[in-house]
């Protein structure tokens, strides 16, 4: 890796690879019991943002997979337009971040669910059983990430499950099926011969939002440090209209 | 409103801000309480866990590796018609519900797989690959695009079209009945009282092939060409479409979309290449170039094909080798921050790509950083004695003398009274390759034809053949039999056209930094051959031509092409639609060969027209004419209309459109004729095709349905961006499901089938398709055609092998397997399957490159720095001749006029862009997979021009052009240019569904307008104030659509 890069990259979060392995392989922090899955594998994903182009492919297919209401999504992709104003000379950039449950260590979604309808799996999967969830939010507003969302259809929480079903079947999950740039790759932590141990080993990922000590396993290559937590941003656009300049009812 | 979708809004919608993505807990007080007394409170899911995703298609044994088949799903390889790319993809459906569930890539495809897996793997294989087993299903992963992955939702969609319609009412009152197809074809063809608004011709009345349609004027050819048969182009059906057009109905008047959509890159590009018949082009061999400009073209943003290039850029820009600026005036998805000093946004001001060009030339050619080895070389001889893989004719010798009878012409052995017998040069010992490179060259260009250079060492004329290199720079005097004649070479050309401007003037022009420049054209020029500059629809403004030229001339500068590392025209691909090994599907019978002038007035010299003479007899002047002639130019469908209307060179009867949208997609087609279209006494029968009613077919006659998406046939090549040989096979891998006529769905080929076999026309019907032994066989049903044409593919070359009893099963080809065997002979018929159970026939990825070139070299023609026909060529409306080297042009009406003058900046401080959308193409906003994601598009304006007129984001502000106005949302960008407006296309539909139709005795389901969001930059299209009657704005070239680089002003509301 050049070193410019890896000056780039010295900032605060920086998760190195032996911390993961280290993560990996501790037990729970403080909560439920993990059940279901195999504890020789711990599934994470690496999100190489470079080779992000910002296609949204992820999104549409994991809502192809998963079929969300319309309009509520398990993944997303957030671009940003970023003026570095460290360096007012240099040209803009667009920064993409892809987004899905970080399926932490220490999810602070589970302790608060009320019937443990969220569980995580021994191999690190965080689920959600929708016949058992109540549909109360709270875990929505525990997870540090917005990761989570009430299923206007079912009334229960939902989000990404790392397509356990596909996963638990020696498939692939559907976002990193249908990555066009490559930027995801998923696979398990404990097997050190695998491609996400390999990329752990050689870059100095981050994840979100480190301070929360969740130990998220989604980890982000080539992420700037400033876009780990809240970004500041202008407000976006929130009406829709036509060229007509009236506004359009929602679907 | 929910807050989850406008929030997720907010983070794709590129202004910069937003963090959440799902903040869905806005109801969930209220919802507690249900849920605490009765448990879960809404739908239930066919799984707690995984609520309704479906079941896998397959699982893996990860211990054996083995794969088992779901027995409910089907997985199939087909083509993808989400927009103009056409990837290969796997479409997976649920065999109970006959619905398709997900679609992804065709890991076989290079268009969604690098490397494609080779062709002989096992299905089973090919599926295993796709899988976590050994994580090959990682780097092997196959992909669709956003758009691709929800494009499904068109075959369900309750705007969909199932029965043939007729209008009731005017045209475009949205109200339709339902007819049978016999009853349309009857009508159609018969003519009569049709709409009781009086007599309407028919098909055939209109179909006289004897008769000139204009007396005064026999040149425009018969009747018949008053028929209009139009496509959007490349679905994979043209060559059918075309069948029917020009060789059985006789019609010369076939247009696609191009002219709207990238032909002034094409124009460009067939000029620098040495094609004007076919445009041929190119792009980067991403995974090996060191160095890439693309300006006007944005991998990983759009592009076709925008999946492999955002793929080939993402690996390029991080494991791979390429560095790359994208110059635009607007930030694309092509910019990375991540992949940092890897890539970089250069802003450019809009229209003035020629003088960004001109000047790397003018610095390139200064200092000497062309390939010089490259250009010397005069012809083929040289090149293959150099080590150059092709020539160029930048040494050729121009007849630049005023006045004289060949100016403008390359000066040739004839002008100098050599001949056969008497050769400039004594052909000496030669190699046989050698020997056979010459001899083809000579049969072909015959050598009285041959050029004349300079010899490099001795400063005497030769013929191009010789086997040395010749001098690249002359302005002067030759001595020929007939006097001395003043020439120039034409690298000279180049260079003094460089020279019209200073490197400071070229900056001011275009905007960008005289050293950002200069710093470009030295890295450009310092990668040997493995650095490419790469262009597209960005030069789609009035001055596209010569942009393009200039553009892609710099590639011309370095010898790029051939070379890996540098450009590729493509891998080509197999014979289908063709005089194939199996089937001649080109000729037949009583075919027509199509005469006259196309109603485009393209490629028809004007010189050569009555009017012309007739002009010349009377003592006037020949020029101007009431709109251009077009010299080099196909079939230009920005044309047919307005000429059309204006009945110039000739006016229409009948107009057959297949999913062809000009109002839509056409940069002021809808001020021009819309209002025009609406009256049935001037264009008097309009039947359409297509599964949609969109903006322009509202207006149709009929409405024939169609077969959409993964229900059709279809087989195309690949168009650009690929290095190896490939073509692709759409087939129905489900039932279509729109109504049937006979047993037989009803499509655009049944249509056209049932017209001519009700018309007695050539060509389908019985005994319509013969094979290389004279037996012949029928056309009766798309299969018919479809199927011999995947027999040509299956046999070219070495044929493909047999399929197996278990590979017909599993790729769900079983389906069609009754249709094969039926039409086909037996040793076809598992050649055939074979080929459509992989979705096509696709060469190896290892078969790219041999040692350093390109396996499929690109030999069409020698590089052009002057191209000749360019430059002897002659604007019909000034009566001057066309630069023959690429030249900075301003952008400017059909007389010439600077676009300036006539709408200067003070009042137009604007210019309005239009680019491709990453996600939504010209269909795509009825798939709500899609449009959830990103279904709007405000208008970015730089954050300055925003700060003046006090415009913050989401802001309403009234965009105006000399052509339109419309409200826009205002996005505040740092990422555009100052003083540009960017419109992304594929919104601001006012059909579609935006609009409900009532068919027969239903009204379509009511979108609330949710799919006329945002806006549409085409409605903003200007006429071209020096033409009389209709016009839309073009290139005063060639005649592509002005669709970019609008004058505008804003005002906030």
């Amino acid at each position: 890796m050049e070193k410019s890069r890896r000056e780039f990259l010295k900032d605060v979060g920086k998760l190195t690879a032996g911390a993961v392995t280290a993560v990996a392989v501790k037990p729970a922090v403080a909560g439920p019991q993990r059940h279901g899955g195999d504890a020789k594998h711990r599934w994470a994903m690496a999100l190489d943002l470079r080779k992000c182009i910002g296609c949204q492919a992820c999104t549409v297919s994991c809502s192809m997979e998963n079929q969300p209401p319309i309009g509520q999504f398990r993944t997303i992709v957030s671009q940003y337009e970023v003026k570095n104003v460290d360096k007012p000379g240099k040209p803009v950039d667009f920064f993409m971040l892809p987004r899905l449950c970080n399926h932490c260590d220490n999810p602070p979604c589970i302790p608060v669910c009320p019937v443990q309808a969220t569980y995580q799996q021994e191999d690190g999967v965080v689920l959600i059983n929708n016949e058992i969830c109540v549909g109360c939010g709270y875990c929505v507003q525990a997870c540090p990430y917005d990761a989570r969302f009430i299923n206007e259809e079912t009334q229960t929480a939902d989000k990404c499950t790392f397509c356990y079903h596909r996963v638990s079947v020696g498939l692939l999950p559907a976002c990193v099926e249908s990555c066009v740039g490559g930027a995801r790759v998923f696979g398990d932590v404990r097997n050190p011969n695998s491609e996400i141990s390999k990329l752990l080993d050689e870059f100095d990922v981050k994840v979100l939002r480190p301070e929360m000590n969740t130990h998220p396993h989604n980890f982000y290559i080539g992420m700037d440090g400033r876009f780990e937590g809240k970004v500041q941003g202008e407000p976006p656009v929130w009406d829709i209209r036509n060229a007509a300049g009236k506004e359009l009812e929602e679907l | 409103m929910t807050t989850s979708r406008r929030n997720f809004l907010k983070g794709v919608a590129a202004a910069g801000g937003a963090t959440a993505f799902a903040v869905g807990y806005a109801h969930t007080g209220e919802k507690m309480v249900t849920g605490l007394v009765k448990g879960t409170s809404g739908e239930k899911t066919d799984s707690a866990i995984y609520g309704m995703a479906p079941k896998p298609e397959y699982a893996l044994d990860p211990k054996t590796g083995k794969l088992t088949l779901n027995p409910d799903q089907q997985v199939s390889f087909t083509m993808c018609l989400g927009c103009n790319t056409m990837c290969g993809v796997r479409v997976r459906y649920d065999k109970t519900s006959g619905r398709i569930l997900r679609v992804a890539g065709n890991p076989y495809h290079p268009l969604s797989s690098d490397p494609n897996i080779p062709y002989e793997t096992p299905i089973m294989e090919a599926f295993t690959a796709l899988t976590s087993h050994d994580e090959s299903g990682l780097a092997g992963r196959s992909t669709a695009c956003g758009r691709g992955n929800a494009v499904l939702q068109e075959i369900t969609s309750p705007y969909r079209i199932l029965s043939p319609l007729k209008r009731v009412g005017p045209r475009g009152s949205g109200k339709w009945a339902p007819i049978s197809l016999d009853k349309l074809v009857a009508e159609v063809v018969e003519g009569g009282d049709l709409f009781g608004e009086g007599h309407v011709e028919g098909l055939r009345a209109i179909r006289n092939l004897k008769q000139p349609l204009d007396p005064k004027n026999p040149e425009y050819g018969p009747k018949a060409n008053q028929l209009a048969v139009i496509e959007s182009g490349g679905s994979g059906r043209g060559d059918f479409i075309k069948r029917f057009t020009f060789n059985s109905f006789g019609t010369r008047n076939y247009g696609s979309h191009g002219s709207y959509c990238g032909f002034a890159m094409r124009a460009g590009s067939g000029a620098a290449l040495g094609d004007l018949r076919k445009y041929a082009h190119g792009k980067p061999d991403f995974s090996n170039c060191e160095f890439g400009i693309f300006i006007g073209s944005a991998p990983g943003n759009a592009g076709k094909p925008f999946k492999r290039q955002g793929r080939l850029i993402a690996e390029a820009r991080t494991d791979g080798k390429m560095d790359y600026v994208v110059v635009d005036p607007a930030l694309n998805n092509s910019s990375n921050m991540a992949a940092m000093d890897r890539n970089r946004w250069v802003p450019i001001i809009p229209g003035t790509d020629g003088a960004f060009a001109m000047a790397m030339t003018r610095w390139i050619l200064e200092n000497q950083r062309y390939d010089a080895k490259f250009l010397s070389q005069p012809g083929p001889r040289a090149a293959a004695t150099a080590g150059e893989g092709e020539w160029s004719n930048a040494s050729h010798l121009v007849i630049v003398q005023e006045g004289h009878a060949r100016s403008g012409h390359f000066l040739r052995a004839s002008d100098m009274g050599w001949s056969v017998e008497k050769p400039a040069i004594p052909i000496g010992k030669e190699n046989p390759a050698k020997a056979k490179a010459r001899k083809a060259h000579e049969a072909e260009e015959g050598v009285l034809n041959h050029f004349v250079v300079f010899d490099a060492a001795s400063g005497k004329p030769q013929a191009h053949v010789v086997d040395a290199p010749a001098a690249l720079f002359y302005s002067g005097v030759i001595d020929t039999p007939n006097g001395p004649v003043m020439v120039k070479t034409s690298l000279q050309m180049l260079k003094e056209a460089a020279e019209q401007q200073t490197m400071e003037e070229y900056a001011t022009i275009c905007g960008i930094p005289q050293e950002t420049i200069e710093k470009l054209a030295y890295k450009f020029t310092s990668h040997g051959k493995k650095a490419a500059v790469d262009t597209h629809g960005g030069m789609m403004a009035t001055n596209g031509f010569y942009s393009a030229f200039a553009v892609l001339t710099l590639n011309t500068l370095i010898g790029n092409y051939n070379w890996k590392g540098g450009m590729s025209a493509g891998g080509g691909h197999f014979p289908a639609a063709a005089p194939g090994p199996r089937y001649n599907l080109k000729k037949f019978k009583g075919m027509v060969k199509p005469r006259g002038v196309f109603i485009s007035r393209s490629r028809f010299p004007y010189h050569k027209t009555s009017e012309f003479k007739r002009r010349k007899a009377a003592g006037q002047s020949p020029y101007p004419t009431r709109a251009p002639w077009y010299p080099f130019s196909p079939p230009l469908l920005t044309e047919f209309l307005t000429s059309h209307f204006n009945g110039y060179p000739y006016k229409l009867k009948a107009l057959i459109a297949f999913r062809a949208n000009p109002l839509y997609a056409h940069s002021g087609s809808r001020q021009a004729v819309e209002e025009k279209l609406k009256d049935p006494k001037d264009l008097p029968l309009y039947v359409a095709v297509d599964g949609f009613i969109t903006e322009t077919n509202t207006y149709a006659d009929y409405i024939v349905p169609d077969s959409v998406m993964y229900e059709s046939w279809g087989w195309i090549g690949i168009w650009s961006g690929y290095l190896t040989k490939a073509s692709t096979a759409r087939w129905p891998v489900l039932e279509p499901a729109q109504n049937k006529y006979n047993g037989e769905p009803i499509t655009l080929e049944l249509f056209l089938i049932e017209v001519a076999k009700k018309m007695g026309l050539p060509g389908f019907g019985e005994h319509a398709i013969s094979d290389h032994h004279g037996n012949t066989y029928p056309l009766n049903r798309a299969e018919d055609y479809y199927l011999r044409a995947a027999a040509n593919v299956a046999f070219a070359g070495k044929p493909v092998p047999n399929i197996s009893d278990e590979e017909i099963k599993v790729s769900g080809v079983s389906r069609i397997m009754p249709a094969i065997t039926k039409t086909l002979k037996p040793e076809e018929a598992r050649k055939v399957a074979y080929v459509y159970a992989r979705g096509g026939r696709f060469e190896n990825a290892s078969q790219a490159y041999v040692g350093d070139r390109l396996k499929h070299a690109y030999k069409k023609s020698h590089f052009n720095i002057y191209n000749e026909k360019v430059g002897v060529s002659k604007s019909t409306i000034t009566g001057k001749r066309f630069s023959g080297t690429p030249v900075y042009m301003p952008q400017v009406f059909v007389d010439g006029t600077p676009m300036e003058e006539v709408y200067p900046r003070a009042q137009w401080p604007f210019s309005a862009i239009s680019y491709k959308s990453n996600l939504q193409s010209s269909y795509s906003i009825i798939n709500s997979r899609l449009t959830q994601v990103h279904g709007y598009n405000p208008v970015g304006i730089n954050a300055g021009d925003a700060n003046r007129f006090n415009i913050r984001t989401g802001d309403l502000i009234r965009v105006s052009t000399p052509g339109g106005s419309l409200v826009a949302t205002a996005l505040v960008r740092h990422g555009v240019a100052p003083g540009v407006l960017t419109f992304e296309y594929g919104f601001g539909h006012t059909e579609l569904g935006a609009r409900p139709q009532q068919i027969g005795d239903k009204l379509q389901p009511s979108s609330d307008g949710l799919l006329g969001a945002g806006v549409n930059i085409n409605d903003l299209g200007l006429a071209d104030p020096r033409l009389k009657g209709v016009s839309t704005l073009g290139d005063w070239v060639v005649g592509s659509a002005a669709r970019t680089a609008l004058p505008a002003k804003i005002e906030k509301i």
